[in-house]
Parts: C-alpha cells; structure tokens; sequence
C-alpha cells in the first residue's frame, strides 16, 4: 500500500475514533505477498486482525481456506446494491469483499513535455517510441526511452494477450494460455525490445518508475495508484492502452477492486464493531474523501453521482479506460496460471524458447500446477498405518523411559550440577525449535494444503515420493550442490588468504582487518537489496564499471538464468568470506613462531611453509567453521530470493530452500513444503556425518 | 629489499581488495544522499550536485524511526543478555561434564542449524498464538533467544575446552563451590568467547525480519527492520529513506564488530578441538 494511501486511510480512522471514543482501530500494514502469507498463518494460529484490506484476487484463496467470513448474512442486500457491481466480490455464490474503490488498471501515461497526443495504435506507439527513444550526449549509450514498464510481469503483460483477440483465463478459472494471441503478445513484447528497441532491456518497477518520473522515458505503461507519485514531478496525460494495429482490438487491461473483508475469527461485539467500521470505510463520504486526496475512482454509487467526481476530468477519462478492460479473476487457480506464464514468458524474453512452444508448455505448466495445488489426497490404508506407527514410537518412546528411569534418575542427581545450567536453554531450544520440527513432521505426513486447510490428515509418505520421483528435484539439488560447493570453497580460499596476508607484519593490519570485516556485519537483506541494485543491466554500477574499466558491453544480470544465478553467488561469497576469515584469523595467531623459523632454518619455501605447517595447524579451526559454513550456506534463502526476486528468470535461480519457500506460500503446497525440507535436513545431516568422520572429527561432538 | 617490495605488493593489493570490498556499503550511503528519483542514474559517483541528508533529516523528525529504534534496543538487549547468560551456563555444562544424554545434546544443537528456517514460521506462530504471545516483546524474545543459542552454545563449549581443568580444580581445592568457580574463575577468563556470544545474540534480533513480521502486528511495536520494509512498498519505495534507514541501522552492528574485532579473533572459536 502506497505511503500516501496509508496516511489518507489513517485520517479517515482518526476521524471514525473521534465520533466512536469507545473504539481503537490498530492498523498494520504488510505487502501484498506478505499480507497472503502472514494471515495464512495468523488464520491457523487462530487470530489476525478482524478487517483485512486487500487486492480482490485474495478472495479466492482466503474463501476456499475459510479464514474470511461471508458478507452475505452480516450485511442487508440493499448494503450491496449502494456499489457498482464489480466493487462487490462474488466467488461460488457468495459475497466475500467490498471494495472502496475501483481499478488498478494499467493505462498509458505520458510525459506532456515530450507527447502531445498520446499514440492511438501499436504501430504509432512503434513510431513515436522509435522517434523518442534517443541518445542525448552523443555517448552510444540512450538516455531517453520512448516507452518503459515492467513488461517482465505477467500483471502488466496479460491486457496485450486481449489486444490479440484471445483472454488467458476461461471464465471456469481454467487457463487459455495455449492460443495464437499468447504467441502473438509474447513476439509482439520482445520486438519492442529487440526489433523496435523502444523499451530497456532490463526494465524492473523501480527502473520504469524512476525513468518515468526524472523526464527519461516519454511514456509508461503503469496504473492508477502511480498518479499521486507522478503528480508532483511531472506533467502527465493518461490514455487506453493503444489498440493492437493488426488486429483492431485495444489491449485489456485487468480491473479489480481493493476492499475489505471480515476474519472468520471476528465473532460477538467484536463484530458487530467491525461491521460498523466497514460500513464506514466504504462509505461515500470516505471514498468522496480518497477522491480529493487521492484520485481513486470510487466504487459507491453515491459518490460517483457527487459533483465532485463528476467534474473530475483526470476521473472521466479513467472511467473510459477501465471500460476496455475486464474484471480481476478472484480464482485461487490464478496463482498457478501467473506462475506458469511468468516463466515461460521470461524464457522468451532471455531467448531461450520460442513464442510457440512457450505457449504451449506455459497452458502444459499451468494445468499441471492448478491440478497438484487442487489435490486432496484422501487418507488411505497407508496414513492409518502411519498413525498407528507414530502413536507406537511414542509409547515404546514413553515405556522406554519407565523402564530406564532409575538409570536416568541416578545420573541426574550424580551431575544435577551439569543437569540445572543445561535446562533453562534446553527448554527454550525445545519449545522453538524442537516443537516445530515436530510439527513440520506431522504435516509432512499430512494432505495440509490450499484445500485442506482446516481439516487436513495424515496420509503417509506421499510427499516424500513425489519430492523423490520429481525430476525437478534432481536439478535443483545439483543447483544447490553447485551453490554451496562454490560459495564455501570461495569463502574458506579466500578467508583463509586474506588473513595469511593480513597476519603478516604489515602496516595499517587492524584497520584492514576490521574493514574486511564490514560484508558481515551488514544486515543481509540490506545488502541483498543493494546488490540486486547494483547487478541492474543499464544503471548498476556493476555493468558501469565493467565498461569504463575494461569497456566490456553491459551483461544482462538479472534476466539470464546463468548470469543471475552467478549474481546470487557474487552477492553470497561477498557476505560469507569475513566469517572465514576471522576463523582463520584466530587459528593463525595460535600457531608458534618457532615452527616457521625452525622451518626457514631447513631452508622451506614460503609455499612449503603454507602446506607444511599453515594449512595442517588451522585445520582443527577451520573444519567446524566450514561445515557449518557449509549448512548455513545449504540453507541461506535470503540472497537468492532477494537477489534474484524469487527465482527469476523462471524459476531457474532457486536452490531447494528457496524453492520449499514458494511451495508452501506461493502455491501453499504446505506437506509437500514440509517433506522436502525434511529431507533437506536429512541431506545435511548425512553430509555433516560423513564429513566429520572423513576428516576424523567425531571427537568435536 | 626484496622483503620490502612483496610487502609493499601485498599492501596494495590490499588496499584494493578493501575498496572493493566496501564499494556495496558506500553504494548504500550514496543512495541515502540522492533524491528519490536518481535512484537510477548512471553516475558512480557518490557525492553529486543534487546530494544532501534531507532523507536523514525527514527519517528521523517525519518517521517513527526513533520508536522503532528504541524498540529494537530493548529487544536486542533483552536478547542479548538472555543469549549470554544460558549460552555460558549451558555451554559450560556440556564442556566439563560427562552425563548421560550430553553427545546427544551437542549433535542435536548442530541438528538445529540444517532445518530450513522458513517451515519452522508456521509451527512458531501456531506456538505463540497457544501461548497468547502474538504482538508481545515477550514472543519475539524467546524465539530469537532459541534460534541464536545452539551456535552460541557451540562456541562457547569450544572456547571452554581451550581452559585447562586445572584452573578451576585449583579454585575448589581453595573452598569455592561448583558454581563460584565457574563465576569467578572461567567466566573471568572467558571474556573473548563471552563477547562473542553476545555479539551473535545481537546480531539475531537487530536485524531479524522474517519472524518480527508475523509477530508484531502494531506500529507501535515495530522494530527496526520492519520499519524500514514500511518504507518499501512494493509498488513505490521510497529509495532515499529506505537507504538511510539501512545506513542508520547498520551502524550500531558496525561499531560492535568494529570495537570488538580485537575478540573476534581471538573468541571465535567453532568447536575447536580440546587439547
């Protein structure tokens, strides 16, 4: 939610708790994926805030899971007529959401001081982009684009696929991605990059936006909500999407709704406030109020009629526009469709398929997804089996200790001493992080999904199999292998050199020690954000330097499965390699001296010195180090999610951590998250065996 | 001669590898100084015409950055000292004393470290929910005080077994009791492993974002960093903001590892070998 709407939504709540002096509103904001995910979870620990605000495609995941509530019978049906119909949020017969405004459509935005009428068709959009996309300076490199938005997103890519005729959703929820104007719409974005060179080549929200709003782009493609940040900084014209010349249809742009919806969890009093809050909410007199301070296009009937809108002309016009586009499917299947073309789409856009076969294996994908998340695998013979198997291990557990009791009870008083400084720890290690490892076990055994998610049961070794028999197992793990086997060999190399170096005699050691040191105390999600900044393909500092430094033409970092994932790397190995040196830093320092002068008397190279002495005294330091190292590394989600955005190019970055993160809350998948990092956990714990007896380190333990 | 030639080589090529080092931090400030708009820019420099510290001045007078700075002080210290304290008792425990079940404490404490983290925020919040602890300091606190324990436990049984026996055995020929020689002999002499320990336990909470965001639901409430993500929306970030509440919140930690780097050195020790 943009700044400016949460300072206009908290103005209008301080002003419902000045008439209302009993009530408090408490409001807390997350992003549209987190909000998902957290009242996911808050809706299974069985709390969350009572009124959620949200984008309308929410409506069918939150219903099928039965975490909101429907309106149906807290609201008279006449509360519902006060709105414009696609304002009200209907899935399977009920009514789920009520929205404050319509639109967050995309349009056509452009710059007045560089466009005087904005094009009407795809050929004049070539056109003008061809005139405006320029090289000011004269340097070889453009500086003013014709065109810019984050084409890469299936959001802001779909109202094309209507320009070329076909819709890439069936009015069941089932996907048409498989169609002529797919193929058309995917060719038809990647000749106004490569053909047409009227848009970047990488071009992310933040780029477009910032391009659009320093006068650097003529036109962007973005919607409604970007008004308020442009107002100030330019003067901009909005229009309809400009009509696909070839086809004589205009692109149509998806309409939605934001609105409210009731927690299943709000009962009694508590509700009867809430209900009161969001009649208020959704008031005219609210929406009136968004209208002045923000230019949202109001979805109360009343509000529409008030003078105000009426004389609105920036309103008018979007009126017009959002009547070329279609509603917001509120399917939870739209997930796995997004999902499906984002990668396929991003693979045409790196070049490596074709829009055809693109098109085909995205409607493949989709099906595929929509079908594993709508699964509900019934409890058979195998998950009785289990459970009987489960309640056995915890009696045997139990009769075990009855049986040993004394045993144990005698070795608890003969070092209740070393008993008493453990328990406090051990309990707080149990309750965090035991308990839920429990938990993850159970439910990997379970059919806990999208579907079943109030409800769900014990069916047995399901997941695991399917995690097993999946050839895409295979590759991400051998992705992994090779991230965690080059990252950690980077980070013990190069930490152990650096600090080779810096414990010599050297001038200025300590400020090149605590220098080095700086990558690791960084908060890693700063500088996964910054790297990611910085790996930009036109405007990173990255490409910048490689070009002014060795004149090397710019890589395309972020949109070329290699190239990210390499990124990812960089990134890491510039976060993980102080640790290391540290380690190594402390193991050096324990060394004598004598035994490097007793060497340098038998007359030892410096390289012999390294190998003969160095390396074997810092072993026992650096072997804990580099298996932990390791796991951390096994496990790190936080570079290659940020760095890469979740797995971009199509999902070609993701190591299995990453991946188990977008099974279980992009496409809530949640037993099958849950086996696969059950077995993650066993992979390291086999690794951790046999590296500690290789290197003869069982003692540690 | 020659001596002095590789190490004026080794210098240097120190000095380069540092500034490249850096050159990500200084990225970061670079941005905090420029307006919102010239996020992107084909400039390297970082200081430009257009540069100045309005972002610092409205971060601190027109945000709730200092409540969600003194919030992340309280956590963190609380954290810390919890960390410390269990992590030098415990760690204790598990060095100079041979009981039942203590191999399967310290393989199952390494164990901890190979569970993705992200399954475990599920069973977390249905735990805190049970518990009433959603939106409390007290939830979020022993979460981060478990989650940084098993490696603090590590280190701090590693820097132990580095200490003779002897030592304390001297004290408890002299009358101390159990615990007094632990209190007034090891712990003395444990300082670089201690500081260490408290280092990481800091490290956990002032930065930690993942579980800050399912557990605290009011503004009121928030720490730093999820503070900071308020600043980035996904559809508008404001880039000049969120830079310099990156530089802000960095510092402490850079003072820390700056300050104690002296210890680093000498307390890091991951489970080395006794003897």
């Amino acid at each position: 939610m943009l700044y400016e709407n949460r300072k206009a939504l908290r103005e209008v709540c301080d002003k419902y708790e000045e008439s209302h002096p009993d009530i408090k509103i408490e409001l807390t904001y997350r992003e549209t994926e987190e909000l998902r995910s957290n009242f996911q979870s808050s809706a299974i620990g069985g709390s969350g805030p009572d009124l959620i605000y949200g984008p309308s495609d929410q409506v069918g995941p939150f219903a099928v899971m039965g975490i909101i509530q429907s309106l149906d019978e807290l609201f008279p049906s006449s509360f519902f007529d006060q709105f414009l119909s696609n304002a009200v949020v209907r899935f399977q017969e009920k009514t789920w959401m009520v929205g404050d405004g319509v639109g967050n459509h995309l349009m056509l935005m452009f710059n007045k001081e560089l466009i005087s009428t904005p094009p009407e068709s795809t050929d004049e959009l070539i056109q003008m982009g061809k005139s405006l996309t320029k090289d000011l300076n004269g340097d070889g490199i453009i500086d003013q684009y014709g065109l810019v938005w984050n084409f890469t997103e299936p959001f802001f890519y779909v109202p094309w696929i209507g320009g070329f005729g076909d819709w890439f959703i069936n009015d069941d929820g089932s996907p048409n991605l498989n169609t002529k104007s797919n193929e058309n719409a995917f060719a038809f974005i990647k000749s106004l990059r490569d053909e047409h060179r009227i848009i970047p080549k990488e071009c992310d929200y933040e780029t477009a936006n910032a391009l659009f709003k320093t006068g650097r782009a003529a036109m962007i493609i973005n919607g409604d909500w970007s008004w308020g940040d442009y107002r100030d900084k330019v003067d901009f014209g909005i229009a309809a999407l400009p009509m696909v010349s070839s086809t004589g249809d205009f692109p149509t742009p998806l309409v939605s709704t934001k609105g409210y919806s009731i927690n299943v969890h709000t009962t009694g009093e508590q509700l009867s406030h809430t209900i009161d809050l969001m009649t208020y909410l959704t008031s005219p007199e609210v929406q009136l109020h968004y209208v002045r301070r923000l230019n949202v296009q109001p979805s109360s009937l009343a509000a529409l009629a008030h003078p105000n809108v009426q004389s609105n002309s920036l309103l008018n016009q979007n009126a017009d526009i959002i009547k070329k586009g279609r509603p917001m499917p509120v399917v939870p299947e739209l997930r796995a469709i997004w999902d499906a073309l984002r990668g396929e789409y991003q693979s045409v856009l790196a070049g490596t398929k074709d829009p055809h076969a693109a098109a085909v294996e995205s409607q493949r994908k989709a099906i595929d997804q929509i079908k594993t998340m709508n699964v509900v695998i019934e409890p058979g013979v195998q998950g009785k089996f289990i459970k009987g198997l489960l309640f056995l291990f915890i009696a045997a557990l139990g009769i075990v200790f009855w049986i040993k009791k004394k045993i144990y009870l005698r070795s608890f008083q003969e070092n209740k001493f070393a008993y008493l400084m453990l328990l406090p720890a051990f309990l707080g290690i149990m309750s965090v992080i035991i308990f839920p490892f429990g938990y993850n076990l159970i439910i990997s055994l379970s059919n806990f999904s999208l579907r079943t998610f109030k409800h769900w049961e014990i069916i047995g070794f399901h997941h695991f199999a399917s995690v097993l028999t999946d050839g895409g197992f295979y590759s991400l793990f051998g992705k992994t292998i090779i991230w965690t086997v080059v990252n950690v060999s980077f980070h013990v190399s190069l930490g152990v050199f650096l600090a080779v170096l810096i414990n010599r005699t050297l001038p200025a050691k300590r400020t090149f020690r605590t220098l080095l040191i700086i990558p690791w105390a960084l908060p890693q999600y700063i500088a996964a954000l910054t790297w990611r900044g910085m790996f930009n393909q036109e405007y990173g500092s990255i490409n910048l330097i490689l070009n002014q430094l060795l004149n090397m033409s710019p890589i395309q970092w972020l949109s070329q499965p290699v190239e990210a994932f390499s990124a990812c790397i960089i990134t890491n190995i510039w976060l993980g390699f102080p640790f290391m040196m540290v380690v190594a830093l402390g193991g050096l320092q324990s060394i004598p001296k004598e035994m490097y002068e007793a060497s340098q008397v038998d007359g030892a190279s410096r390289w012999q010195q390294f190998w003969n002495i160095t390396l074997p005294m810092i072993k026992p330091v650096m072997i804990p180090a580099v298996i932990l190292g390791t796991i951390w590394t096994f496990n790190n989600i936080n570079v290659v999610w940020l760095v890469s955005n979740g797995g971009e190019p199509s999902d070609l970055t993701h190591i299995l951590v990453s991946y188990v993160y977008k099974a279980a809350f992009n496409l809530y998948r949640y037993g099958y998250a849950a086996a696969l990092s059950m077995i993650i956990f066993l992979i390291l714990s086999m690794f951790t065996v046999v590296f500690m007896r290789r290197s003869k380190l069982d003692t540690v333990v | 001669m020659s001596k002095k030639i590789e190490t004026l080589f080794i210098f240097s090529f120190l000095v380069l590898f540092t500034l490249a080092t850096l050159y990500p931090a200084l990225n970061i400030i670079g941005i905090s100084l420029r307006t919102d708009d010239a996020f992107q820019s084909r400039s390297l420099a970082l200081w430009t015409s257009e540069s100045s510290f309005r972002s610092y001045v409205t971060l601190f007078l027109k945000t709730d950055f200092l409540t969600w700075m003194k919030n992340s002080f309280l956590v963190s210290f609380v954290v810390t000292l919890t960390g410390v304290v269990l992590a030098s008792t415990s760690g204790y425990a598990l060095s100079r004393f041979n009981f039942m079940g203590r191999r399967a404490v310290l393989s199952s404490l390494l164990m901890t470290q190979m569970f993705p983290a992200t399954m475990l925020l599920l069973p977390f919040f249905i735990l805190l929910a049970k518990l009433k602890l959603i939106n409390s300091y007290l939830g979020l606190i022993i979460i981060y005080s478990s989650t940084a324990l098993p490696f603090c436990i590590w280190q701090m049984k590693g820097y132990y077994d580095t200490i003779p026996d002897a030592l304390e055995e001297a004290a408890r020929i002299d009358g101390c009791s159990r615990f007094s020689a632990f209190t007034k002999v090891i712990l003395p002499v444990s300082a670089p492993a201690l500081v260490i320990t408290a280092l990481f336990s800091f490290m956990a909470s002032w930065s930690e974002y993942v579980v800050a965001a399912i557990v605290l639901q009011d503004p009121g409430l928030y720490t730093l960093p999820l503070g900071l993500k308020s600043f980035q929306a996904s559809l508008s970030t404001q880039w000049g903001l969120y830079a310099a509440g990156a530089v802000v919140v960095s510092i402490p930690v850079m003072i820390l590892f700056i300050s104690l780097s002296r210890f680093l050195v000498s307390g890091l020790t991951v489970g080395s070998v006794k003897g």
